[in-house]
């Protein structure tokens, strides 16, 4: 069609102008889509770091101050800074039937084998009793119940070339004995109540023993039963031990995963806005160079309607002329955004597997089609404009 | 084309003026008229009522037997598209597309779609222009070339009326006798031609003159 073939003209005589505007698009669409690529790809590596187990409230002692981590302040070992055992009874009772499971933690330097180098890994002692509780899948061996023996999570097995019946000598020298691996447990991720992947689980009896902690625990893993709420026996857990003073600081892991997913979707949504804003600039510069489009071209508009061209077909000239700026610029912008995924995620996450997911075609897509929407939505008032000249006044335009 | 009693109104600020009072004429098919008179004579506005750019305030216009009072923009526009050749003083052909696209742009709105480009060569060739200036753009034809282009896309649609607006007045006197002297060719073969000068010299070619002085026709 002649309109078509006109505004194709009228881009490429004006190649420079057409082209800067369609820079501002491809901007507006690479800002929006690699930022929605890179908050997916975001949201996507936590989840797959974290543990999604959201059945746990974990209590701490309460250690003053601003919390101090999930995992802190546990090396002080003043028993203030413990959980006692009488405060574990105490939760036990007011959990039921949810299970309470005390842990100890430290962390220790060992030697795997006849290896000369010492690494450090966390340390738990937990009763065997619990350990089925704890829900940890084995890949290998099984749930270890002489004193003697312990549990490795993967990520440690994997780097310390460690498999079942493997000798770990704890301490400085051995001076904390030896264990014996007798099982490895499932890679479970980043966790509120053990993490497992990068540590040694031992008995409850071997740590005190060991360390002489006596009844003293650095955690408590409340596993709530299914009609349990966290978010309740959180609450139970608080009034029965904080009443007077503030004593245990208690973590609803289904609440906090909650509110990580919540918090790393509103990063998402405000850093796409912010590239919104540049999609919002490209369209204010798309409407400027359409307005100059028209402007230039009212005696040539004033011709056309007076030989007979209709408002319709002055717009649809008009119009197709955003199109073919929005929708070039969009692609590219397109295909660009995916490139620039892939080099912030490779830059800012380390990691571009997250790249190729349904959520950054989506991204692409939205980002595409906005572009696209906003080059239309920008032209259609020039457009609208040009067909409404009065073709008298437009003939007599110089 | 007929003009009955057409009065032309145009509300100012400073109060109502009336380009046009009481004008009434009758334009027969195969005729060659020109309008005369000084600027600010209301030639325009009858140039526009004719060309169904405008529609009169008042009286009413026949154009091939269609009353174009009461038409709206879109069949106005459709009347020009089919009845209604345009010549202008500045040629006013289309910088973007080439001889041949020019000429047949009245068609491919006509039709809504690609035409035969051997009919606007046809045409072309009607108005004498040089073969080899068809594929080039208006820009890098002369006034008189171009406005041989112009005159062929008035008559690609083979209009009723030919409307021109000081057809010459942007040529010398020698292209612009070759350019008159091709619309006193069309006007033999049949064209309908309404010419709007101020040139005496180019009045003279038609064979009838309508003279117009303060909205009003002098008899």
């Amino acid at each position: 069609m002649i309109f078509w073939e006109i505004a194709k003209r009228n881009i490429r005589i004006h190649f420079l102008r057409s082209t800067l505007a369609m820079l501002g698009i491809v901007i507006g669409v690479v800002a929006i889509a690699s930022m929605g690529i890179l908050g997916n790809s975001m949201v996507s590596m936590v989840s797959d770091s974290l543990s999604s187990v959201g059945d746990s409230v974990i209590v701490y002692p309460y250690t003053g101050g601003g919390g101090g981590g999930f995992h802190g302040g546990s090396s002080g070992s003043t028993e203030n800074m413990k959980i006692t055992d009488q405060q574990f009874q105490q939760i036990k009772r007011v959990v039921a039937p949810g299970i309470a499971i005390p842990v100890h933690s430290t962390s220790e330097r060992m030697k795997v084998g006849v290896s000369k180098d010492y690494i450090v890994a966390s340390v738990y002692g937990v009763d065997p009793q619990y350990l089925k509780d704890l829900n940890f899948e084995l890949t290998a061996g099984s749930l270890n119940n002489a004193n003697s023996g312990c549990l490795v999570g993967s990520a440690f097995a994997k780097d310390n070339n460690i498999k079942v019946g493997s000798r770990i000598s704890m301490g400085t020298d051995g001076s904390k004995g030896t264990l014996r691996v007798t099982g490895i447990i499932k890679e479970r991720g980043m966790s509120f109540d053990i993490s497992t992947d990068n540590a040694v689980i031992a008995t409850q009896d071997w740590f005190e023993g060991t360390y002489n902690t006596g009844k003293y625990y650095d955690e408590l893993v409340v596993k709530v039963k299914r009609d349990q709420d966290t978010a309740n026996v959180k609450t139970i857990i608080e009034k029965q031990m904080n009443k007077r003073d503030k004593v245990v600081m208690v973590i609803d892991s289904k609440a906090t995963l909650a509110t990580i997913y919540e918090t790393f979707g509103a990063i998402t949504s405000f850093v796409t806005a912010i590239g919104g804003i540049s999609m919002i600039v490209a369209g204010v510069s798309i409407f400027n160079i359409m307005m100059m489009s028209v402007n230039e071209r009212i005696k040539e508009i004033g011709i056309m309607r007076s030989i007979g061209t209709q408002k319709k077909e002055v717009m649809s000239m008009f119009v197709y002329e955003a199109a073919i700026i929005g929708v070039i610029g969009s692609v590219v912008g397109g295909i660009l955004s995916l490139l620039a995924g892939y080099a912030i995620s490779a830059l800012m996450l380390q990691s571009t597997k997250y790249l190729w997911t349904l959520s950054t075609v989506s991204s692409i897509a939205g980002g595409v089609g906005f572009g696209i929407v906003v080059c239309l939505a920008c032209g259609i008032y020039p457009a609208w404009q040009a067909a409404n000249l009065n073709p008298i006044d437009a003939l007599r335009h110089e | 084309m007929v003009f009955s009693d057409v009065a032309k109104v145009y509300p100012l600020p400073a109060g109502d003026v009336r380009a046009l009072d009481g004008v009434s004429f009758r334009v027969d098919r195969g005729e060659f008229i020109s309008v005369m008179g000084p600027s600010g004579s209301g030639k325009s506005t009858l140039l526009n009522l004719m060309g169904c750019l405008d529609t009169p305030t008042e009286g009413d216009i026949w154009i091939s037997g269609t009353r174009i009072r009461d038409m709206s923009d879109t069949e106005l526009t459709a009347l020009r598209r089919d009845r209604i050749g345009f010549i202008f003083q500045y040629f006013n052909l289309f910088p973007l597309l080439n001889i041949i696209e020019n000429v047949t742009f009245p068609m491919m709105l006509k039709s809504g779609r690609g035409v035969d480009p051997e009919r606007g060569k046809e045409v072309l060739r009607a108005v004498q222009l040089d073969e080899k200036l068809f594929t080039h753009t208006p820009t890098e034809l002369s006034g008189g070339q171009q406005q041989r282009v112009a005159i062929a896309r008035a008559l690609i649609n083979n209009p009723d009326i030919l409307l021109c607006d000081e057809p010459t007045g942007n040529l010398d006197s020698k292209t612009g006798a070759g350019i008159m002297d091709l619309m006193t060719e069309l006007n033999r073969n049949g064209t309908t031609i309404i010419m709007v000068t101020h040139d005496q010299n180019i009045a003279d070619y038609s064979r009838r003159t309508i003279r117009i002085s303060d909205g009003r026709i002098v008899p």
